[in-house]
């Protein structure tokens, strides 16, 4: 019904190859792929077109994979997900034009989903995550999300996904639309009605200041926190000065988080909506984030990485899964992880993958990317693109 | 309460609210750098467990069937696994110790050049950040995988180096820094060892291969020697005994003499095959003595021929020699040559059918060599069956062989005097075709006589 395949191999038709062999016979209906940045994309879609072909490939690139029989970030894994039967197969809708603008594409997947899908239909949204390299600038998820939900309507819509990168150092990113591999496009896929997705949100973040209001901000570049310039503010938290190639180590460091509901309720790392910070700016005294959703006047917490949070948070999501899905059939367990949580960039002294890949029960197909940004329902409310977090989900028949 | 005590409860709990936050934030500014100093500890016990399990990992591929060439690319993985950096490559010195050849690259950069690089001073570890002056070492490495920053180690000993590279400085947490050198060496002495290993390993499977066959081909060859020495013998001694005064048998003279001559053939037989066996056990001590002169090719074929013809004659099989360029002369020696010639119009001559015709010719081919060709078309044999007819004491037809006779030893003893003279020689077959063999010289023996 649905298969996945994992491989590492430096060799792309190798690597298509092994992952083949794991789907087991038959002819799918439709691929989902995951794909190391250091394969040659065309490469690989060759490869998968010799094995399989004009069956539409949708996905793209990868930081990393994590499968059943190994994970990893070195750019040469694969992952497939292949759907056998057409009552699980989603549709999809794609987009082409976030070079053009985020929001408007957004827009236009989700009303290109909303004439798809049901109320509560599971809509899974993956998409380029870097817009230019040199300067550095990410086709923000907030705007992507926010013009899908602009465009889906006020209906119920269960949507989650993540964005697409090469590698960890943000060097890339690129999608396979269905027949090809393209630069800035983003993919809907709307799953039939008689699917339903259980997630968890696994976080790694606690915060260590007061509240901060953030007092000037422009798009995705925050100048002043209480009025002071950001860096300072920072820096003095740190205990460092942040310029140069520094600035980029923020990304390991700390991240500005805003706490959903009663402010003053006591910790929960679900409440948190995090912001990686993808520069510092000694010129301007401000630091740029990954998404451009906070406003002025939001209040937020500078957060510090817990990797041992981080470990538990995901012990904890792991079991809370198996308990939810318990007794019923599963088709496909899905992990979106946030790259940054990687132990070469965490410094976590356990993969925290591992341990959904050990934890996960055994009977549930497993394929996991290793992502730039992640979206989920978040709070009970809309879905909402997060940093540093570990999404996973678990397909399963609609009861 | 009144106003004042209010206002100075409400200043009291302002103090102690910004006492609250400035303890909160000074707490958290501790926790969040103690996460930071216990996250670098991890990433730098990281570093420490990478050598360890790089090793670990590589040392698998020692275990697996690979060819030493096999080794490079999957090893390269492992290192990129480890150290997470965009490209990396594996490179061997040319001879000469100035330029490098890339072997093996995967990741970025992985369509380097094939081409020889020049790096006239190789160093044993380099690594670029930066701040690295661009000067012509940097220039030189950072071209190989033309990506800017670099790790680089290089084994003198063994001319063999790794290069990693990275588009970007900060790769994942860090640039590349002196302390690096532990990790990049370490996965070039592994590869290295591992290297030798399979080669040692492929070496010692050769031998063994050798060795089998040629513990094979000496049981053959016994059980050969033992079939041919074993019937004439006992043609030998029954004709004998059938002979010898007060044997039951009392021939006629006419069956006496009937008897002598196969007395006598018999032992003709067992002569030549001493001669043979005599021949390739001298072989290995006759090889480095050739004595090479210049000789017309003419002249050569024509002597040879000549004294195989009182065999083809017995056996109506017609040797033409066909026309020669008078002017060409080959520098071999001559004895060992002959016996090139000798035993190739034998084998023609015996497994030609009578009536049937052997051709010689001698010639130089465009490439400055030249083809002396021994062509018949007797029985020839199946093109499968070639390679075992050059080696010694193979029978192809146990049945074919008794009815020509011989040893199998003709064609070996052949191919060996013609490579020690450098040459090499070539069979084409067909079974009822014929064969073609063609002794070649290579260009260095071979010349045209000037006074012509």
């Amino acid at each position: 019904m649905i298969s996945v395949g994992y491989a590492k191999h430096s060799d792309p038709a190798t690597a298509v190859r092994t992952c083949v062999s794991a789907l087991g016979t038959g002819n799918p209906h439709l691929l989902l792929a995951f794909c190391g940045g250091k394969h040659d994309p065309h490469a690989v879609r060759a490869a998968l077109r010799a094995a399989f072909g004009e069956v539409p490939v949708f996905g793209g690139s990868a930081a990393g994979a994590v499968g059943r029989n190994g994970f990893g970030y070195s750019g040469f894994e694969l992952g497939l997900v292949a759907f056998f039967d057409p009552a699980v197969t989603p549709q999809a809708v794609v987009t082409r034009q976030l070079l053009a603008d985020e929001r408007a594409a957004g827009q236009e997947l989700g009303a290109g989903a909303a004439r798809i899908a049901r109320d509560g239909d599971l809509v899974m949204l993956f998409f380029d995550s870097v817009a230019t390299t040199s300067p550095l600038r990410l086709h923000p998820a907030s705007s992507i999300v926010d013009g899908f939900h602009a465009g889906f309507g006020p209906r119920p819509v269960c949507l989650l996904g993540g964005g697409l990168l090469t590698d960890m150092n943000l060097a890339g990113g690129w999608v396979f639309d269905g027949d090809d591999v393209v630069k800035h496009a983003a993919i809907a896929l709307v799953f039939p009605p008689s699917l339903q997705a259980e997630t968890v949100i696994m976080h790694g973040c606690r915060p260590v200041s007061t509240f901060m209001e953030i007092t000037r901000i422009d798009g995705a570049e925050v100048y002043e926190l209480d009025g002071r310039p950001a860096l300072t503010v920072i820096e003095r938290m740190l205990g460092l000065p942040l310029g140069g190639s520094r600035g980029h180590e923020l990304t390991l460091t700390a991240t500005l988080g805003e706490k959903q509901g009663d402010p003053f309720a006591p910790y929960d790392e679900n409440a948190y909506v995090n912001r990686l910070i993808l520069r510092a700016n000694p010129e301007t005294g401000s630091v740029t984030l990954f998404e451009q959703d906070f406003a002025r006047g939001t209040r937020v917490q500078i957060m510090s990485r817990d990797n041992s949070l981080m470990l538990e948070s995901v012990k904890r999501g792991v079991e809370e899964m198996n308990r939810a899905v318990a007794g019923t059939q599963s088709l496909l367990g899905l992990y979106i992880d946030c790259a940054g949580r990687g132990s070469a960039r965490s410094g976590a002294p356990v993969e925290e993958a591992e341990l959904v890949q050990k934890g996960l029960h055994a009977s549930i197909p497993l394929l996991g990317f290793y992502s730039g940004v992640e979206v989920a329902p978040f709070a009970g409310g809309l879905s909402r693109p997060l940093d540093w977090t570990g999404v996973l989900t678990v397909l399963r028949r609609r009861a | 309460m009144s106003e004042n005590a209010q206002g100075l409860l409400v200043g009291q709990l302002e103090r102690e609210l910004a006492y609250y936050r400035r303890e909160c934030n000074d707490l958290g500014a501790r926790l969040l750098r103690l996460q930071e100093e216990q996250s670098q500890t991890f990433r730098e016990a990281r570093r420490s467990r990478t050598v360890a399990k790089l090793i670990r990992e590589a040392y698998r591929l020692a275990d697996g069937d690979w060819t030493p060439n096999d080794i490079g690319v999957p090893m390269l993985e492992i290192i990129i696994e480890n150290a997470l950096c965009d490209g990396a490559a594996l490179l061997r010195e040319d001879e000469g110790g100035e330029s490098f050849r890339v072997i093996h690259a995967i990741g970025a950069g992985a369509d380097a050049t094939k081409q020889p690089i020049m790096i006239p001073s190789p160093p044993e570890f380099f690594f670029t950040t930066a701040r690295t002056p661009i000067e012509p070492l940097a220039y030189e490495l950072t071209s190989i995988l033309r990506l800017p920053y670099l790790l680089w180690a290089y084994d003198k000993p063994t001319g063999r180096a790794l290069i990693l590279g990275s588009r970007s400085e900060s790769n994942v947490s860090r640039p590349f820094e002196a302390g690096d050198q532990e990790f990049i060496e370490g996965a070039l002495s592994v590869y290295i060892d591992i290297v030798l290993r399979k080669q040692a390993e492929m070496e010692l499977r050769a031998a063994k291969a050798v060795a089998e066959r040629a513990s094979a081909a000496r049981a053959r060859f016994l059980a050969t020697l033992t079939h041919e020495l074993r019937t004439p013998l006992n043609a030998v001694v029954g004709y004998s005994e059938m002979m010898v005064p007060g044997s039951r048998y009392d021939p006629s003279p006419a069956d006496r003499g009937r008897y002598s001559a196969l007395i006598l053939e018999a032992a003709q037989y067992l002569l030549k095959l001493a001669d043979g066996i005599l021949d390739y056990s001298y072989l290995e001590q006759a090889l480095p003595s050739l004595a090479p002169e210049w000789l017309s090719a003419d002249q050569l074929l024509a002597s040879t021929v000549a004294l195989a013809s009182g065999e083809s004659h017995s056996r109506q099989v017609e040797i033409r020699v066909m026309p020669v360029d008078p002017a060409l002369e080959i520098c071999i020696d001559p004895v060992r040559f002959r016996q090139v010639l000798h035993n190739l119009l034998g084998n023609a001559v015996k497994f030609s059918l009578p009536g049937q015709l052997v051709e010689v010719t001698a010639e130089r081919a465009e490439d400055g060599t030249a083809a002396v060709t021994v062509r018949d078309t007797g029985v020839g044999m199946r093109p499968e069956d070639i390679p075992r007819a050059l080696e010694p004491f193979q029978q192809l037809d146990p049945s074919a062989v008794r009815a020509f006779g011989g040893a199998g030893l003709g064609l070996p003893i052949a191919k060996r005097l013609l490579e020690a003279h450098g040459g090499e020689l070539t069979i084409e077959s067909m079974p009822g075709k014929g064969t073609t063999v063609v002794a070649r010289l290579p260009a260095e023996r071979v010349r045209e006589r000037l006074d012509t």
